[in-house]
C-alpha cells in the first residue's frame, strides 16, 4: 500500500469514529422527555388516533385528555408548537402533571410540533436540553427549533404557498403555526396542523390556546393574540389580568395574515381562537452567550442595555425573564381565559382543580410541581 | 420516492468522495474530503 492510501484509510477511519460520536450525540435530540400525567388524567391518546396520517410518523405526538364528571366546555391547549421556546412547552407539562378536571373538558398536546424537538437550529449553539430541579432530583427537557426537523421535511421550496393560501419563504414550510389548517395530503408539517384542526372538530373545543413566547426585541409580546370571535373573552381575560397585577396586552389577529393558528382555527374551526405570547430571553436575537442557564433564568446584559435603550416591548432588568415567571404568566392567562369564558358563557365551565398557582410558581418556582423523576 | 432518489444521490456522492479521499496524493485535500464526508455519512444515516 503506497503511503497516501494509508493516510485515507487512517482519515476514514477518523471519520467513521467522529460519525459514531457525533451521530450518538444527535441521536439524544430524538429521545423524548418523562411526563409524569396527574393521577387523574382521563385518557392518553395520540394526534394519530385523529389522524391516521400521522402514525409512525415523527409529527405524530400525545394528547392528554381530563375529561369531568359534570358537563360544560371543552379547552384545548397547544404547547410546543415552536419547540424553542419553552415556556409554552413546560407550561402544558406542568398542567398534564397536575391537573384534575371536575366539569368540563381539558385536552393537552405539549408537543405539538414532534419533529421540531428531535433537532436544533444550525448556528444557534443552543444547548440541547435543560434541567429543572425538582424535589426527587434534575428533570430535563428538550429544547427544539422553531421549524420541523428538515430531515423529516425537505426540501423547502423558495416560496411556500400555505394552505390558507399566503406566500411566504420556503423554510416557512416547516413552522406549524403557518401552517393551519393543514393539509391531509400535504408536508408533515401540514399534516400535523390538519391533525390538530381534526382534534379541535372532533372534541368540539369551544376555546383553544396555543402557548408561544418570543423575542423580547419583538412587539407581539405579554400578549393574547385573539381571533374576532374571541374580542370579547379575551377583553374580559385582560381586565381579570390586570386586577391580578398581571400586565398584558390584547392583540386582534390580522384578518389576512394567513395559515396561523389564532387565524384558522377561529376561521375553519369555529373555535375561539387565542396565542399568548411571553418574553424569551434565549429566543432572542440581543442576547449573548446561550445556555440553559439563560432559558432559565433569562439574565442578559445585552437585554438589559437594550431596554435601557428603549429597544424592547417589556421591561428588562438585572432579575431577567425567568422561566417560572413566564410559566407563571401563561398560567395566569390561562386561568383568566377559563373564568371569562364560564362568565360570558355559563354552559362552557371548566373546572380546573389543582391548577398550579400562578404567584406559587413565581414564588417557589416549576420544580416543586414537577413530579419528581423516577 | 423522493426520499428514495435523495438517498442515492447521497450515496453517490459519498462513494465518489471515499474515492477521492483514496486517490488523492495531498494530505490537505484528502482531509478536506474526508470533512465532508462526515457531514455526508450523517445524512445518508438521516441522523442530522
Ligand atoms: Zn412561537
Amino acid at each position: 500500500m503506497k503511503k497516501h492510501q494509508a493516510t485515507a484509510f487512517l482519515l476514514l477511519l477518523l471519520a467513521a469514529l467522529v460519525c459514531f460520536f457525533a451521530g450518538r450525540e444527535f441521536l439524544t435530540m430524538h429521545e423524548e422527555e418523562a411526563v409524569y400525567p396527574s393521577p387523574h388524567l382521563t385518557i392518553k391518546k395520540r394526534l394519530s388516533d385523529y389522524f391516521p396520517g400521522l402514525k409512525n410518523s415523527p409529527g405524530d405526538s400525545s394528547v392528554y385528555i381530563f375529561e369531568g364528571q359534570k358537563m360544560g366546555g371543552t379547552l384545548l391547549i397547544l404547547g410546543g408548537t415552536h419547540p424553542n421556546e419553552p415556556a409554552g412547552f413546560i407550561t402544558a407539562v406542568l398542567l398534564v402533571e397536575n391537573l384534575e378536571v371536575t366539569q368540563g373538558k381539558v385536552i393537552i398536546v405539549p408537543r405539538a410540533n414532534n419533529s421540531g424537538f428531535m433537532h436544533s437550529d444550525p448556528q444557534e449553539g443552543n444547548p440541547q436540553r435543560y434541567s429543572l430541579s425538582t424535589p426527587g432530583g434534575p428533570r430535563w427537557f428538550r429544547y427544539g427549533s422553531r421549524l420541523t426537523n428538515p430531515i423529516h421535511q425537505w426540501p423547502d421550496s423558495v416560496l411556500y404557498v400555505n394552505p390558507a393560501g399566503q406566500k411566504l419563504s420556503g423554510t416557512e414550510s416547516r413552522n406549524l403555526n403557518r401552517s393551519y389548517p393543514g393539509r391531509k395530503h400535504g408536508k408533515l408539517t401540514e399534516k400535523i396542523a390538519y391533525a390538530i384542526m381534526q382534534v379541535i372538530d372532533n372534541e368540539k373545543a369551544d376555546l383553544a390556546v396555543d402557548l408561544h413566547e418570543a423575542a423580547p426585541e419583538y412587539p407581539v409580546i405579554n400578549a393574547i393574540v385573539f381571533h374576532e370571535n374571541s374580542a370579547e373573552l379575551a377583553a374580559v381575560t385582560l381586565m381579570t389580568l390586570q386586577m391580578e397585577g398581571v400586565d398584558i396586552r390584547l392583540e386582534a389577529s390580522p384578518p389576512n395574515l394567513r395559515g396561523l393558528s389564532h387565524r384558522e382555527w377561529g376561521d375553519f374551526a369555529k373555535t375561539r381562537a387565542v396565542l399568548l405570547e411571553t418574553a424569551n430571553t434565549s429566543h432572542g436575537r440581543l442576547k449573548g452567550r446561550p445556555s440553559a442557564t439563560l432559558i432559565i433564568n433569562g439574565k442578559d446584559k445585552n437585554y438589559m442595555k437594550a431596554a435601557q435603550l428603549g429597544l424592547l416591548f417589556v421591561p428588562f432588568d438585572e432579575d431577567g425573564i425567568s422561566l417560572k415567571q413566564r410559566v407563571s404568566r401563561h398560567l395566569a392567562s390561562l386561568r383568566a381565559l377559563v373564568s371569562g369564558l364560564h362568565e360570558l358563557h355559563p354552559d362552557l365551565c371548566i373546572q380546573l382543580d389543582n391548577l398550579p398557582n400562578p404567584i406559587e410558581v413565581q414564588k417557589v418556582g416549576i420544580g416543586p410541581y414537577l413530579t419528581p423523576s423516577k | 420516492m423522493i426520499q428514495i432518489i435523495y438517498h442515492f444521490l447521497v450515496l453517490y456522492l459519498t462513494f465518489h468522495l471515499i474515492w477521492f479521499v483514496i486517490r488523492e496524493k495531498k494530505f490537505w485535500n484528502q482531509l478536506s474530503g474526508v470533512i465532508v464526508l462526515i457531514m455526508f455519512l450523517l445524512r445518508l444515516l438521516l441522523i442530522k
